[in-house]
């Protein structure tokens, strides 16, 4: 996987998610940060640090990204959500755009 | 130095999420001012754009949206301050440079703060209605920079001032102008019109005012009509260039009203070289060109067309009145077809076939054509000379080419019947002298004759052939029952015509020589015989005859001439010296036709078999006629030209007229008995004018011959007046 087609994520407490721009873009927020014009330091160091999500959300919001992606391939199966996962998870959502 | 930043700023947002510190707002909103210049600085790749989207996402979500947007007016206001100050300061022509290059800048950083915000597009802006990021800075943009006092008017000048150079041929930056109409146009379709297009067309007009009439002095009419051209195209190609599309619409209306409207008719009528003078002098290209502008104006093409339609009446109507032309009715046709062709030709080259165009021209030639009331005598006469010799050796295609055009002026005519008149008398000749060239084609302009104005129109042109038909196989039994009693005798070829077919001439009878008398007798004799029941007449005027003659120096020739002519000339077998009643006595010639005979015989130089004193042009009642024996041909066989199909004389003219006139009554009566039949009651009015609709294929109907025949049908009891209203007639059956 070549370092130009993925993005690392870094949770609160320092936890790195790499994966796919393209399923990070599933994030409007996202998608922003690393499009918008000017060159901001996300964009041009290929990684995002938000420290207001939890390592735990974080590989969440990661596995629904590409869930996001099939679904939208027409590939239908279940997101399954942990009930105690639920109100942060959305916040985050709310937070990135998603 | 960012990290550092990043992690002092986490801390605190972190520790004071729930509660608020009061300085909060103010420590966040710092931050991302500070950002808000750092990208108006081009600064912004330090920035961590999580950090500053989280900053404003915090604000928003702990009721600092207000705080947000406002100090985001704010700080964009004052930048936009600065760079309005800045494009001010720029130097004559670096001016429109300076504005495109901070247009491109602030329209960027305007993405960027637009994406930072965007959690304040999304969620604050929608709930209190105010101005999306994009929108404000865009609204910022034109109140302060391009509506402040010192840009505006500049900028404008600028703009105009450049499509001024443009337009005097200067090269002007295209993609600054193309640039600089679009930010006026992303600012909103009213700025682009109030600040630029607005004053853009008054500008044009004054100059295409000036222009035009600088042109119009100084050009002709031609040259005024490309340069007008020209403009328009230029106009529509900096439109497609540099200027918002919807301005083509307004840029060429302005140009059509300055440069044509107000002048088209000065153009139109421009001495030596407007509208007639391109007709007359067959300029396709200027007519097109006229023809294409003047599509664009209101009433242009009108006016185009009420001139040309005036002028091919004026000249028409010179043209069939002038009596030089009248002279000859086959040099007058062919002017007629010229003229016509000629406008064809301007009409699909210049005026792409326009319908409008091609009625006006019909109706003209309608108009005129008319006016002279020898006109179907004209065309009948020129189909005459053209199926005697004109369509010699030439292919069927151009004989049908011919005919068709002799069809078309033959469907002006008004008066067909008229043409029916002196068509079948031409026809009638043309047969009885065997001098058609060509059966198809006479048969091929009957055909065309039918399907234009029904069979009625032409069955008696049809049955004239088939007489010529019949008589052949008739005369070809006589021969073989007769064949060896008259073989040493003079051949006799007859042609029986069917009475009410052919045109009906009075009956003059002459005498004619022994020799023929005694042919005739067997002639009838043998007819009566295989057909029972029928009467024949001989048509003395109508015949011709081959005669052999010997002359003074034994030279032999053989005469071909008429009937009365053959009579005449039998008289001097037996005498060299008869005087005019001494031939008048013997032959019984009427005295009208005796003299035409004679003149043609004695007074065509070349073709005088006779002598007459005393010598002169005209044949008198005391004149004598003598044996020519010094008579001279290079041919052997002499034709001796009947004064025959040629124009009427005026006392003919007259008769033939008249003879319409009489046939006209029938058809008329016929017309109003079918009308009244159908309808029952009819007033007068209707009737003139379904009668003169249903006439209309023929000839047009007087109203007041129209009248004469209801009153002749009411005295024969075929209608009646209604009781009770006078102008109302009833129907008898």
């Amino acid at each position: 996987m070549k370092k130009e087609d993925t993005v690392k994520l870094i949770s609160a407490e320092g936890m790195e998610f790499v994966i796919d721009k393209e399923a990070a873009m599933v994030s409007q927020t996202i998608r922003n940060m690393l499009t918008s014009p000017g060159g901001f330091a996300e964009a041009e160091h290929g990684e995002v640090t938000f420290p207001e999500i939890s390592a735990v959300i974080l590989e969440k919001i990661c596995q629904y990204f590409y869930w996001s992606l099939q679904y939208s391939r027409g590939k239908e199966t279940e997101f399954h959500i942990e009930p105690e996962l639920t109100l942060e998870l959305m916040m985050a959502a709310n937070y990135l755009h998603t | 130095m960012s990290a550092q930043k990043k992690k002092a700023f986490q801390i605190e947002a972190f520790k004071h999420r729930v509660v608020v510190d009061p300085k909060y707002a103010e420590k966040t909103w710092k931050i991302l001012e500070h950002a808000i210049h750092e990208i108006y600085n081009h600064n912004a790749s330090g920035l961590s754009f999580e950090e500053l989207y989280r900053n404003a996402y915090n604000m928003v979500l702990h009721k600092f949206g207000e705080k947000l947007y406002s100090g985001l007016v704010t700080t964009m206001t004052s930048h936009l301050k600065a760079i309005s100050s800045s494009i001010e300061a720029a130097q004559g022509g670096l001016f429109l440079d300076e504005l495109n290059r901070k247009w491109a800048e602030h329209n960027k950083a305007m993405q960027m703060i637009r994406d930072i915000l965007m959690y304040m597009d999304r969620t604050f802006i929608p709930n209190t209605h105010k101005t999306p990021v994009h929108e404000l800075g865009l609204n910022l943009w034109r109140d302060v920079v391009i509506h402040s006092s010192a840009v505006q008017t500049r900028l404008q000048a600028i703009l105009l001032e450049n499509v001024r150079r443009e337009r005097s041929g200067e090269v002007i930056d295209r993609g600054l102008m193309r640039s600089i109409s679009k930010m006026l146009m992303d600012l909103g379709p009213s700025v682009y019109q109030d600040d630029f297009e607005k004053h853009f067309l008054e500008v044009s007009a004054d100059f295409y005012r000036l222009e035009s009439q600088d042109f119009i002095e100084s050009c002709d009419c031609g040259e005024y009509l490309k340069k007008a051209e020209r403009r328009l195209n230029e106009e529509i190609e900096r439109v497609s260039h540099y200027l918002d599309a919807k301005s083509e619409v307004k840029i060429t209306n302005v140009v059509e009203k300055e440069m044509i409207e107000n002048h088209m008719h000065r153009l139109v009528q421009m001495e030596n070289s407007g509208l007639v003078n391109m007709i007359v002098d067959e300029k396709y290209e200027d007519l097109g060109r006229m023809y294409c502008l003047f599509r664009r104006v209101p009433n242009g093409l009108v006016l185009v067309r009420d001139v040309m339609t005036s002028y091919i009446r004026d000249t028409g109507k010179q043209l069939v009145t002038d009596p030089e032309r009248l002279k000859d009715p086959v040099d007058f046709v062919q002017h007629l077809l010229d003229l016509k062709d000629k406008y064809d030709k301007i009409i699909t080259s210049a005026f792409s076939n326009d319908k409008t165009f091609q009625n006006a021209l019909n109706s003209s030639f309608e108009y005129f054509m008319n006016l002279n009331s020898r006109s179907p005598e004209f065309i009948s006469l020129f189909v005459d000379d053209k199926l005697r010799k004109g369509l010699r050796g030439v292919t069927e295609e151009d004989v049908e080419l011919v005919l068709d055009k002799v069809m078309m002026l033959f469907r002006y005519l008004q008066e067909k019947d008229v043409f029916e008149k002196y068509y079948k008398q031409h026809l009638a000749k043309r047969l009885l002298s065997g001098k058609t060239v060509s059966e198809d084609a006479e048969r091929s302009l009957i055909v065309k004759l039918k399907t234009e104005c029904g069979y009625q129109f032409t069955s008696k042109l049809e049955g004239m052939f088939t007489d010529m038909k019949t008589s052949q196989d008739t005369m070809q039994g006589f021969s073989a029952r007769h064949g060896a009693d008259i073989a040493d005798g003079p051949m006799l070829s007859v042609q029986v015509l069917t009475t009410g077919s052919w045109p009906t001439q009075p009956i003059t009878t002459c005498n004619l020589p022994a020799e023929i008398r005694g042919m005739c007798e067997k002639f009838r004799n043998y007819y009566l015989g295989t057909h029972t029941g029928r009467r024949l007449s001989w048509q003395t005027n109508m015949g011709t005859a081959d005669l052999k003659a010997t002359f003074g120096k034994g030279q032999k020739h053989e005469l071909n001439v008429s009937t009365y002519q053959m009579c005449v000339l039998m008289l001097f077998n037996n005498a060299d010296r008869l005087s005019y009643k001494e031939i008048e006595q013997p032959t019984e010639i009427p005295a009208s036709d005796l003299k035409r005979c004679l003149q043609s015989l004695a007074c065509v130089k070349g073709k005088n078999v006779l002598r007459k004193e005393p010598m002169s042009k005209d044949i008198a009642d005391t004149d004598t006629f003598l044996f020519n024996d010094k008579f001279t041909s290079k041919f052997f066989k002499v034709k001796i030209g009947t004064v025959a199909a040629q124009r009427e004389s005026e006392p003919e003219n007259q008769e033939t007229r008249q003879r319409v006139e009489e046939d006209r009554k029938p058809q008329i009566e016929a017309a109003i008995v079918r009308i009244m039949k159908a309808r029952r009651v009819l007033d007068h009015n209707n009737i003139v004018a379904e009668v003169t609709k249903q006439l209309q294929s023929r000839f047009l109907p007087n109203p007041v011959v129209i009248k004469k025949r209801i009153e002749s049908l009411i005295e024969r009891e075929f209608l009646e007046r209604d009781k009770g209203d006078r102008k109302l007639y009833r129907y008898l059956a």
